[in-house]
This record gives C-alpha cells, structure tokens and sequence, in this order.
C-alpha cells in the first residue's frame, strides 16, 4: 500500500511538472508574435562588453623578498595518499632540527607535494597535511614553530613527469627551501 | 506491482494530453527514451552562412534530441517555398531555411517549418557585428531548441578553465564547445579551481604567489583581479552561495583543511568543520541549503553531505577508496564527482542520498566534473588522449568529446550560468 501511495505521489508530481512546464511551453500565437516580431526589430546579438581589456589588470603585488637557497636537505618521500612521517627520515629530520639550532637567522620552508594520480584539489589539501607532518615533528624536536613554514604544491610541481610508480614515488615529497640569511 | 506503474504511466500521458492542447510539445526531454527529430538544416548563403549551419547542426545534434539528415538527399531547392509533401517521406519533421545578408555586420533570416503541420513555427531576424557570427548561430540554435523542448538552450554558455603552455598557466575561456577559447592574462605560475558567481560576472579562484594561497576575485565586467583572502596554509577556493556576496573554501590556517564560509563584503569568516583529517572542495547545492565536500574522516576521501550551517553531517559515498570534488546538478537531484575505479579515477554521478551510483567514464583519468546550467552536459578534465583536457558529454555519458586543443594542457573547467 505504501509502494501505491509513493506512486500516486510520483504521478501527482509529474502531473503538476507538466501543467508547469505548459507555461513556458511556445504557444502558438508566440509564433505569430515572433513572425511580426522578425519584420520590426531583428534580434542583436552581442557580447558582454568587458572594460575594453584583453587582459585582467591585479590590484596585487606580490613577492617574498626573501632569498631562496634549495638542496641543504634532501627530500623526504610518502606512501601514496598518506602523510605520515616514516621513521626512516627521523635520522635526517633530527639533523635538520640541528641545523636550525646553528643557524638563528634563519627560516626553513617545507614544501608539501603529491604525484599526479589523485585529484588537484585533494592534492593540495594532502600536500598541506604533508607539510604540516614534518613542521609537526621538527617542532616536537625543539625547533620554534615561527621559523618554518609549510606551503603545499599539490601535484602542481611535479619533479619527475614520467607516468610511472618510480616517479610518482619521487613526486610524494616534502621538499625545504631555507629562506633569508640562510644561504650564507 | 508493474502493471499498476504502467497504468499510471498511461494516466500521466493522459494528464499530458490535456497540456498539450495549450501547447505542442516536440520532444519531452526528461523522457529518456525519447526518439530524435530529424531535422533538415539548409546550408545559408555565403562563407558565413554555412558556418553558421554547420554550428546549428553541431549544437543540436550534441544535445543527443536531434539527428541531421544529409543535404544531398534534399529534394526542394533553397529558393522552393517549403512544402511538407517533399519531406514527409524522407521522414524529416521539421525545416530550417534562411538567408544571410553581409554588409557592415550579419543580418540572417530563420525560418523553422513543422514538416508534420505544414506550417512555419518560427521565423526571426538576427544582427550581429562580423566577427561574432559564432555567437549569432548559437542563439538561433537556443531559439530552436525552445522551440522543440519549451527550454532555454545553452549554447551561449561558457566554459572556464586552467590552461598551460610551456609551464605558463592561465585561466581560459571559452564558448561551451570550446571555440572561442581566450586567455585572461593572469600573472601567476599556479592558478587552481575557478567558480562562477551566479550570476556569471564574477569568479573566485585559489593562486599561489610568493609562497602563500590566495583567494582571487575576479570581475568580468571590469577585467580585474583582487585578492580578497589569504592567510598561512592552503586557501582553496570555493564556491559561491547562490544570489549571496559568500562562498565557502578550504583554508589550513588554523592547521589542518577545514571548510569555511567567507563574506566578502564584511570579510567575516565562519568556520564550518574542524576535525584532524582534510576537508576540501565545498560544493554548494542549488537553494544553497546543503554543502557536499570531500572529507577523509574516515581513512580514505569520500563525498559528503552537510547543511551550510556545518551541521547533520552524512556520507555520500562508499564505494571505492578515492572519491573526490563534487559538483551538483542545477536542480540539485544530483552529485557528480572523481571516483577512482580499478586504479584510474573516473566522473561518477550519484543521488544526495547516496543511491544510484553510475560511472559515465571508462578510459584514462577523468577528473573535475561541472554541469551545464540545464544539467544535460557535463564538461571535465581527461588525460586520455596523453596531456590533459578538457570534455564534454551528456550526463548519461554519451557524446564524450574533446574541446580544447591538443597543444593545450588544460583542467579544472567550469560551465558558465546562463
């Protein structure tokens, strides 16, 4: 019995989306309408007139400032849509944090990507999570949250471009870039 | 219980009867096992006339309602008048006649003509600049599709999109069958995700410039772009709320990818979910009452549903480990999203309440689905003809074709609003 009142909803449903359409339905004399319509005024068609630009002018200038130095560490690789820290890459986190300790002025960014199998969007937010993940553990080694930053790259930057699991595994990385007086 | 369903099927013709006594319906598209009209489309006078044709039989053929009959097996001449006797054999239902003035700009006359009622049931002049006779054809083709359907066609819609050459990226855009493509001139190496205003004058956008996620504005009508939000962490935006100066994005500023809604007037900021794990891709349904997004709460990333106030949060998906940016139907009936499936992900589509799951896609990865405002086409990203690109099909699958060039790596299309 209820089945035959869901249909009975249904078919009232479709009776009423029909009486509705009706009125949007092109009726006879609309054509008529349109034929002494098409002997007065034609229809113009244009376009949307953007400001007279080709271009998009930004009302940003945007830049660091700060002088990049990559390749004092090397990349730290993740399993295939996780972002935990493995323990094999604590040794060389451990070193990090002591560099850090050595050099005061400086800044270390730590860059988040992910291979190109998943999709942009979720990538990025996985490359963040992978980001975070290291600061996290460079962080509980003593090194002050303020000079590091996490930026994620998603599968915006890939380092090897080849459709193969050897390559994706190369492209699931945190990768750091000191900033400022670092490099010297 | 199947006998009962089809007598009811026979007493909504029946209602349908009465309707169309207002009215002639031509074809009923929600039925999906309507029979295509056969159309005889005349060549138009002049270069500019046949690539007009030519763009009046492409837009109606890829709605999948109509097939185009050969001119060669035409009998009546152009300048014949229109007489129903020469094309009822042929089974053709209905005529499109017309004639193309070039001077300063376009001036082409239409004539539609009812095979089966042997009268006229259209006729209408049009104008336009010389260069703009792409734009020209797709109106008459949206005249004559409400004429057959008693809908508004969408073949003045367009499509946005990323765009890369040679490391450059770019947002694009293009009419919705991919002509007319353009660059806007964005100065960014990242650009991610463009939305649409619905309205269609504005789009909002994530960029990475020196190291930091931002949010973009951009105003169409003023051809400029302002970064309205950024902060620590990834910023992603986003989607509008309907008729509202919102959207909701992604941003990891207090940590970890939680959703939140942004007002841009007053710049307030409302936080929607906090958990450990991502939450990613706001999709804002229709009546802007509901927000799909995608969440790996659950140790993998699934689509879900919640109100846009955050709360009486569900799982959409369930099938397959890796289901991700949700897209809603214009009548809100559906969810399309990226599913991955045997190791490639692929457009799925899939009610709000997690039943009738079908996958529209089977060859390479296919990702980012949007549908057009009429949500009969969905346009998304492809790599499987090598670089990626963006497609178009119907939303039944059918019709998959490529709409940007092959020298273009291009993704993250959106159709426009009307």
């Amino acid at each position: 019995m209820k089945k035959l009142l869901v249909v009975f909803a249904l078919v009232a449903f479709a009776a009423a989306g029909c009486a509705q359409k009706a009125v949007t339905k092109p009726e006879a004399e609309k054509t008529t309408e349109q034929k002494e319509a098409a002997e007065k005024a034609p229809e113009k068609v244009t376009e949307q007139k953007t400001a007279a630009k080709e271009s998009v002018t930004s009302m940003e200038k945007e830049t660091t400032g700060m002088e990049e130095t990559e390749g004092l560490f090397k990349d730290l690789l993740f399993d295939f849509d996780k972002y935990d820290v493995k323990d094999e890459y604590k040794p060389e986190l451990k070193s990090i944090a002591e560099w850090m300790t050595k050099h005061a002025g400086a800044k270390l960014s730590i860059e988040g990507h992910c291979d190109e199998r998943g999709t942009n969007e979720y990538n990025l937010a996985l490359g963040d999570k992978r980001a975070k993940a290291v600061k996290d553990y460079l962080v509980s080694l003593g090194v002050p949250s303020d000079r590091l930053e996490t930026i994620s790259y998603g599968e915006e930057k890939p380092l090897c471009t080849e459709h193969t699991e050897d390559c994706w595994a190369k492209n699931r990385r945190a990768h750091f870039v000191a900033l400022g007086k670092a490099g010297k | 219980m199947r006998r009962v369903f089809f007598i009811f099927l026979l007493f909504t013709f029946h209602l349908s009867l009465f309707t169309a006594v207002q009215a002639k319906v031509y074809i009923d598209i929600t039925s999906p096992a309507a029979a295509k009209v056969p159309l005889a489309i005349y060549d138009l006078s002049g270069a500019a006339g046949k690539e007009i044709s030519g763009i009046l039989r492409d837009d109606l053929v890829f709605t999948g309602l109509f097939t185009c009959v050969d001119k060669a097996a035409y009998i009546e001449s152009v300048s014949q008048p229109f007489s129903a006797a020469n094309w009822t054999s042929m089974g053709i239902e209905a005529v499109v006649k017309g004639s193309v003035t070039e001077d300063k700009g376009l001036t082409v006359s239409i004539r539609l003509f009812d095979v089966t009622e042997g009268k006229e049931i259209l006729h209408k002049e049009y104008q336009a600049e010389k260069d703009l006779a792409r734009p020209l054809a797709h109106t008459i083709a949206n005249d004559i599709y409400t004429v057959f359907t008693g809908q508004q066609g969408i073949f003045r819609s367009r499509i946005m999109f990323v765009g890369e050459r040679r490391g450059a990226k770019d947002l694009y855009l293009s009419d919705w069958d991919g002509h007319r493509s353009r660059k806007l001139g964005l100065k960014a190496s990242i650009i991610l995700s463009p939305h649409w205003s619905s309205d269609g004058n504005r789009a909002v956008y994530s960029s990475e410039r020196a190291r930091r996620w931002g949010i973009y504005l951009l105003d169409f009508k003023k051809m400029t772009e302002r970064r309205i939000f950024v902060s620590k962490g990834t910023n992603l935006a986003g989607d509008f709320f309907p008729d509202k100066n919102a959207f909701v994005f992604s941003s990891s500023k207090e940590g970890s990818p939680d959703l939140y809604i942004y007002q841009i007037d007053t710049g307030k900021l409302r936080r929607l979910t906090s958990s450990f794990g991502i939450e990613v891709s706001p999709a804002v349904s229709p009546d802007g009452g509901a927000i799909a997004f995608v969440s790996d709460r659950g140790g993998s990333p699934q689509i879900y549903l919640m109100r846009s106030d955050g709360s009486e949060v569900r799982r959409v998906t369930f099938e397959g480990n890796y289901n991700t940016s949700p897209a809603w139907s214009p009548k809100g009936d559906r969810i399309a999203f990226s599913g991955r499936r045997g190791g490639k992900n692929q457009i799925c589509i899939v009610k709000p309440d997690g039943s009738e799951l079908i996958q529209l896609t089977d060859r390479g990865n296919n990702e980012d689905p949007s549908f057009s405002p009429d949500g009969r086409y969905l346009s998304f990203t492809s790599d499987r003809d090598g670089a990626k690109g963006v497609y178009i099909m119907r939303a039944n699958g059918e019709s998959q074709e490529r709409v940007t060039p092959k020298d273009l790596k291009a993704f993250g299309p959106r159709w426009s609003p009307r």
